[in-house]
């Protein structure tokens, strides 16, 4: 059966690859997406680290409730709650009579023509923010909780070796312990690096069109289901793969001789 | 007013205790210019506490550390500062795992002194033909040998041009064999002139350059004096019973180590 339905299905991607136009745009903002919520997540997510390590009593509770809240409820609802809040603010705003926070109805793109085919990118429009900052304010407390576990594995000798020459703690951090802790983390960061494109589907929920809403697009306009998602998963696995790829080699050009 | 007569080191009555234990309970010793300080003990008996209050990696809970006069304990002292005229070196060695041996000792110049690459590159080359690692600057850590990391580990501590350096069993965590080129250098160093504490169970070491000689036991003093003192007529009975211990385990003695009952 299978077999004899094979042929079809090939035609069928054939023809989801039609959409190339489509299925490209939604590719560069899925990796738009990604490259900002996996930036955000990285500095702030290295902040919260050294934070909740180093950041005394008061510091490293805010830091660890942050992370403990962002990792314990569900990505979806946290990128409700960024969407919607703006609106419930207006609304409070609007019953106290008060001025409110103009929220859609801007964006930043551009246009191209490729092959004959006219492409618009938007780079960023309230939606596009919501998500990237939603993703990225998410992917800050795992990425934090891998930046914590490498800087542990550091330890407490390199930083009082540091301070016993008159470096401060703040040096300390700064030209000991990060330079070796970020080398470490590498092999356990590279897991945030290849889940994070697949969380940024989600985005699709508050319209925002990446490659899956583009899928979406795709199958309502031809009912190819199958078809189409097979070629999204097989644009995923590509991306992965380079990622992990990419950070096996950083990981090894990186690593310090000897150990 | 009278400075040039002030020790370089005074401890005065120090206490420390972390949650119950108390580690130190009432140390006091002063060191002068150019003196090699001692101190011996039983595992446990709080020396490593006693060097971490110094530099205040660990403060002492009551007492005083006075650096060439200045209180360490004031409030508005710079720690930073006072520590960068304090040179440690570690058991462990403790070097810095991404840096080669050149950068683990030049890092210091640099990012505490403030001395431009070039001037800390000549410095740190220095500090490390004094403990004759020269050679072996380009490498990192892991591809040296216990012994040559804690050559770089003291060059790191000189390079500084510290007042004093504290040294935290030395040799301890090195191999037989290795340890020798580690003690040549410090007997070197103290030689030359440098202001020194040491944690150290080698009598040799001490017999050739200690100043003075402190016992400590469960985080008193119980005996000091000098190296010829402790090897021809120490008075405390714990005392004798450690240093028959040591003469066991390097094989200077006819008796077998007691150990300890199971049970203990």
């Amino acid at each position: 059966m299978i077999l004899q339905e094979l042929p079809e299905l090939v035609d069928d991607i054939l023809r989801v690859l039609g959409f190339w136009d489509q299925l490209l745009i939604g590719l560069a903002k899925t990796m738009w997406l990604y490259m900002w919520a996996l930036l955000i997540g990285f500095f702030l997510g290295l902040l919260l680290a050294i934070l909740r390590q180093y950041g005394g009593r008061v510091l490293s509770r805010i830091s660890t409730g942050y992370i403990e809240l962002m990792r314990g409820t569900p990505l979806l609802a946290q990128l409700f709650l960024f969407y919607f809040l703006p609106y419930s603010i207006n609304s409070l705003l609007r019953a106290e009579g008060l001025p409110y926070i103009p929220i859609g109805g801007w964006a930043f793109y551009t246009t191209t023509e490729i092959f004959g085919r006219s492409l618009t990118f938007v780079f960023i429009d309230h939606i596009t923010l919501i998500g990237i900052l939603t993703l990225g304010l998410n992917s800050a407390a795992y990425q934090a909780e891998y930046f914590r576990g490498s800087i542990m594995s550091v330890g407490t000798g390199q930083l009082e070796a540091a301070q016993s020459l008159g470096m401060s703690r703040r040096k300390g951090i700064f030209h000991v312990i990060l330079p070796q802790a970020l080398r470490r983390v590498i092999p356990a960061w590279s897991n945030e690096a290849a889940y994070l494109p697949k969380y940024t589907v989600v985005v699709f929920y508050i319209g925002v069109t990446e490659l899956f809403a583009k899928a979406h697009h795709i199958i309502s306009e031809t009912f190819l289901t199958l078809a189409a998602y097979i070629v999204v998963a097989v644009i995923f696995l590509v991306i992965i793969t380079l990622i992990s790829k990419g950070l096996d080699i950083v990981h090894k050009r990186t690593a310090i001789p000897g150990l | 007013m009278e400075k040039k007569y002030e020790k370089v080191l005074k401890v005065v009555d120090v206490w420390k205790s972390y949650e119950d234990l108390e580690v130190l309970k009432g140390i006091s010793f002063e060191l002068g210019e150019q003196e090699v300080k001692v101190i011996f003990g039983p595992s446990g008996s709080g020396k490593s506490t006693l060097l971490r209050c110094i530099n205040m990696l660990s403060p002492p809970d009551k007492g005083e550390i006075f650096l060439s006069g200045q209180s360490l304990m004031a409030s508005e002292v710079d720690l930073n500062a006072m520590r960068a005229k304090i040179g440690m070196v570690f058991q462990h060695f403790n070097l810095f795992a991404h840096l080669k041996a050149i950068d683990n000792v030049s890092i210091g110049l640099r990012r505490v002194k403030g001395l431009s690459k070039e001037e800390a590159h000549i410095k740190a080359l220095e500090a490390l033909r004094r403990v004759k690692m020269a050679e072996w600057a380009n490498h990192y850590p892991a591809q040296l040998s216990g012994g040559q990391q804690q050559r770089v580990g003291i060059a790191r501590a000189l390079s500084m041009e510290p007042t004093l350096i504290l040294f935290d069993e030395p040799t301890s965590a090195l191999d037989p064999e290795l340890i020798g080129e580690v003690l040549q250098v410090m007997l070197d160093i103290a030689k030359a002139g440098t202001t020194m504490v040491v944690v150290t169970h080698e009598m040799g070491f001490a017999r050739a350059v200690a100043s003075e000689m402190i016992f400590i036991d469960k985080g008193v003093i119980i005996e000091r004096g000098t190296p010829k003192h402790f090897s021809t007529s120490p008075k405390s009975e714990r005392v004798k019973h450690f240093l028959k211990q040591i003469d066991i385990l390097y094989g200077r003695h006819e008796e077998l180590l007691e150990l300890p009952d199971e049970d203990d």
